[in-house]
């Protein structure tokens, strides 16, 4: 039998007081030492039944690479070669999937040690994989010995948008040979690793080593084209075999109360696009300014309410995070829950706006709040159901983040006709990714909504599947 | 863009001058846009490493040689950098475009196209193309004397251009001499609508000024266009900076517009908006400025 250790090998942190004075990494991941430590716990379920296997949307084979960590105990390099090749099989951007995905609801969730102890470490195990990877060059050489086996087919696929979803659906069609193109709207590539997620959970750097890969199998990108004004899909249809449409749910929803456009109060894309994008934490050393006031007050409690908690934080600013619900309704990850409180975020919870309140220069100074309570009836997605309680609470900010989620883009689809779309702006697609327009495909946040990277990655590996089917097909 | 080999492809500028005081003209290389752009329509142009994203305005192109032109007016950091740094031959970073919804061609009848500034740049594609369609359209340009730009271009475009230079008084402050502006403006346009008929009034420059303008015409009742300058980060409509609010709705200007109804625009709403940077704006401009000295340059 093996033995079982309950509890997990932790990972080093920044120290609060050094953190918050930078936006630079908080978590330094594994050693070596420690992740071979962390390996040593996993009880290698058989693969056809690991649980963690079904909990991860891509099903990367977990007890496959870390078994490749156990039996190369002496030589960390092949170690680290066997488990990448193992984690690439099914996704091509681990060191992001490793620090970014919600782990406690997917593989970790389901991770048997978890019922007696804490669940086996996966996702810090990948990212360990992934960096250690990167740090000493095996990452190149894996893709290398891949390049060698690509044989170039002589189609063109367009991929319009540089996300997650786009980046893995590209890099998959380039690997089955085909000739890949890229149309980003944003000067950067990356979608929201880019421009939403900031720093201190995913630095830029590691992003950049991950598009260099993309350069290297061939892949174009061509920033700075915004799909549906610079060309559009029945254009970019006459001249590609077929498309595939990532373009993410970017348009940030806006609360429809009095006083929302009071300066002072910014959606959490545009305060997130100033401080990643536009580096606008360095002005006037960058040239973009942002204003943070003494309070800043975020409405929402998703990983991006988190994100720009911790930004206006890391701006020198007292934070508090207003939610309509409770504690136990937040969706954003635990890990970055943890980091916010630990940090000095605030919290107030049952609080609803209804009315942002200006001074006379029309620069928001307080927030008015109806007080909300829980009820017993739960919703669709079993969360319980609030309402007002007629008592009112007024908190007074000069800075307001409004984090209550996003919706796709208008562009694209009011530029392209018979693009079915449903009425909340997400793309209509059948089993296969394939939108109503035949040769046309989508994945990610531009059919699900807000939703996840490791999804968004996923429905890019499977579109490309779909794509070399289609077009198998087609030319047979 | 990257390109195969993961190297950028940039702008390149083919022509720049300054075509009047604070007035420069960027000639750029940029097929993408150059090929699809349309009067009324925008880009989106980062010129420096760690610049900042700017909305600026496609004036001319020729879509087969694959080139733009811009007008900047010499405002804040980025667009002195600009002037004093970009030479002919350079490359600049990024035009992204084109954005924004273009304007109506639609047989309005008599227009009256003004403006403000280096507005008038901005009214330039778009008046020549209401003239071409059969409109019968008169454009206005109000600014300081120095700055008088495109007058010949205008000339052979429109039915009939006006030029109102306003005097640059040494002793007034740049405020009052703005509002010598502002004055010159609604009593010219006052002038013509008392003494002609006119079916459209189209009108770019600050929004102040676009709102002192509107408040004349809105007397004679006849319908008015303005294009919007919010503030603006991607120009794509992902972000709400450029919202502005519009018959009591919340739009986007980069994708609803810039082209809105002015008797439907929170005119002080957004002169507020407008504002909300101006005082890292100017400890921007004058760091640059102070590095400008330390090298010499000024
Ligand atoms: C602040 C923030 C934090 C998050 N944190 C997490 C997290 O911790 N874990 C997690 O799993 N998920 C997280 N998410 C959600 C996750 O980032 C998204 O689900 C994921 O990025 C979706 O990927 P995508 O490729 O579909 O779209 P995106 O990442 O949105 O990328 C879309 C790309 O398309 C481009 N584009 C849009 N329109 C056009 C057009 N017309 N032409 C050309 N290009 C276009 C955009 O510029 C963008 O680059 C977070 C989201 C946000 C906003
Ligand atoms: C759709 C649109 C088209 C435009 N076309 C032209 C044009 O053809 N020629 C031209 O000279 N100007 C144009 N402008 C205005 C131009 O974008 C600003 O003058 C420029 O951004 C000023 O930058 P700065 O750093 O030099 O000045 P700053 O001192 O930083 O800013 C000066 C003023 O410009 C405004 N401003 C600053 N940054 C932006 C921004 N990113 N978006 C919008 N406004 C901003 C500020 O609010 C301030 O009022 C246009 C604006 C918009 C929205
Ligand atoms: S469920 Fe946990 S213990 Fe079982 S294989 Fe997966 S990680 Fe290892
Ligand atoms: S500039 Fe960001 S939405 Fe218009």
């Amino acid at each position: 039998m093996p033995k079982l250790i309950k509890e997990r090998v932790p990972t080093p942190e920044r120290p609060v007081e050094e953190r918050i004075k930078d936006f630079d990494e908080v978590n330094l991941g594994y050693t070596w030492e420690l992740a071979l430590k962390e390996a040593e716990r996993c009880l290698q379920c058989p693969v056809e039944y690991a649980p963690c296997i079904k909990g991860c949307p891509v099903n990367i084979n977990i007890p496959g690479f870390i078994k490749a960590l156990r039996e190369n105990k002496d030589n960390p390099r092949k170690a680290v070669k066997e488990a990448l090749r193992v984690i690439w099989a099914c996704n091509s951007l681990p060191a992001i999937t490793g620090r970014v995905c919600p782990q406690e609801d997917q593989c970790e969730g389901a991770c048997v040690v978890g019922k007696v102890g804490d669940p086996v470490n996966i996702g810090k195990l990948e990212r360990f994989v992934a960096d250690y990877a990167r740090q000493h060059g095996i990452d190149d050489e894996l893709l290398m010995e891949e390049i060698k086996n690509i044989k170039k087919n002589g189609k063109k696929v367009a991929v319009i948008g540089a996300g997650p979803a786009g980046l893995t659906c590209a890099a998959e069609l380039a690997k089955m040979g085909y000739d890949v193109t890229i149309y980003e709207a944003l000067h950067e590539p990356g979608g929201v690793l880019a421009y939403g997620i900031p720093e201190f959970r995913l630095p830029k750097e590691i992003l950049r080593k991950e598009l260099k890969k993309l350069s290297i199998l061939g892949v174009k990108i061509k920033t700075d084209h915004i799909v549906g004004r610079t060309v559009t899909i029945p254009e970019l249809l006459k001249e590609y075999d077929a498309i595939f449409i990532g373009t993410g749910a970017g348009t940030p929803k806006l609360l429809k109360i009095p006083g929302i456009n009071l300066n002072g109060i910014y959606s959490a894309n545009e305060f997130l696009t100033r401080i990643n994008l536009m580096k606008a934490y360095k002005f006037p050393e960058y040239d973009t300014p942002i204003i943070v006031g003494k309070r800043v007050i975020v409405i929402g409690a998703g990983n991006t309410a988190m994100d720009a908690a911790r930004s206006a934080l890391r701006l020198g600013a007292e934070v508090i995070i207003a939610y309509r619900r409770g504690e136990e309704d937040m969706t954003a990850r635990i890990e970055e829950v943890q980091h916010a409180k630990e940090e000095g975020v605030k919290f107030m919870f049952f609080v609803n706006p209804v009315e942002f309140i200006g001074d006379e220069n029309g620069r928001v100074k307080a927030v008015k709040f109806e007080k909300m309570k829980p009820l017993e009836e739960r919703d669709s997605r079993g969360k319980r159901k609030i309402i007002g309680t007629g008592e009112y609470v007024t908190v007074e900010t000069d800075t307001v983040v409004i984090a209550i989620g996003q919706t796709p883009n208008r562009i694209i689809w009011k530029t392209t006709p018979g693009l079915k779309v449903r009425e909340n702006g997400t793309i209509v697609v059948d089993e296969n990714l394939m939108t109503s327009i035949p040769g046309v495909f989508a994945g990610g946040d531009a059919i699900r909504g807000e939703a996840t990277v490791i999804l968004a990655m996923g429905d890019g590996r499977k579109a490309a599947k779909a794509i070399h089917e289609y077009l198998s097909k087609k030319s047979a | 863009m990257f390109t195969n080999s993961g190297v950028f492809i940039m702008y390149k500028i083919l022509e720049k001058k300054e075509i009047a005081m604070r007035n420069t003209w960027y000639k750029i290389y940029a097929p993408h846009v150059a090929k699809k752009v349309q009067p009324g329509q925008f880009v989106i142009v980062r010129a420096f490493p760690n610049g900042e994203r700017i909305p600026l305005t496609p004036i001319m192109w020729d879509r087969e040689e694959g080139w733009i032109v811009l007008v900047a007016f010499t405002k804040g950091k980025t667009t002195m950098k600009m002037a004093m740094e970009l030479k002919e031959g350079d490359e600049i970073l990024n035009v992204a475009g084109p954005l924004g919804n273009p304007a109506p061609m639609e047989k309005f009848g008599k227009i009256l196209a003004i403006g403000a500034y280096v507005g008038i740049a901005e009214v330039y594609p778009i008046a020549k193309a209401w003239q071409e369609i059969g409109n019968d359209v008169t454009t206005l340009h109000v600014t300081f004397e120095p700055m008088v730009i495109l007058k010949d271009y205008f000339e052979k475009a429109v039915s009939r251009h006006i030029v109102e230079p306003v005097k640059i008084d040494q002793e007034k402050s740049f405020q009052e001499n703005t509002k010598n502006v502002t004055k010159a403006l609604t009593a010219k346009v006052k002038e013509l609508l008392d003494n002609e008929n006119w079916d459209l009034v189209f009108m770019v420059g600050p929004p102040g000024d676009q709102k002192a303008v509107f408040e004349v015409v809105k007397k004679y009742g006849i319908p008015m266009k303005v294009d919007l300058h919010p503030i603006m980060v991607d120009g794509t409509g992902m972000c709400g900076a450029c919202r502005v609010t519009v018959g009591g709705e919340v739009k986007f200007a980069c994708v609803d517009g810039p082209e809105f109804d002015a008797y439907l625009v929170d005119w002080d709403e957004l002169i507020h908006r407008v504002g909300f940077y101006s005082k890292l704006e100017k400890l921007a401009l004058e760091k640059y400025m102070e590095e400008l000295k330390a090298k010499g340059v000024i």
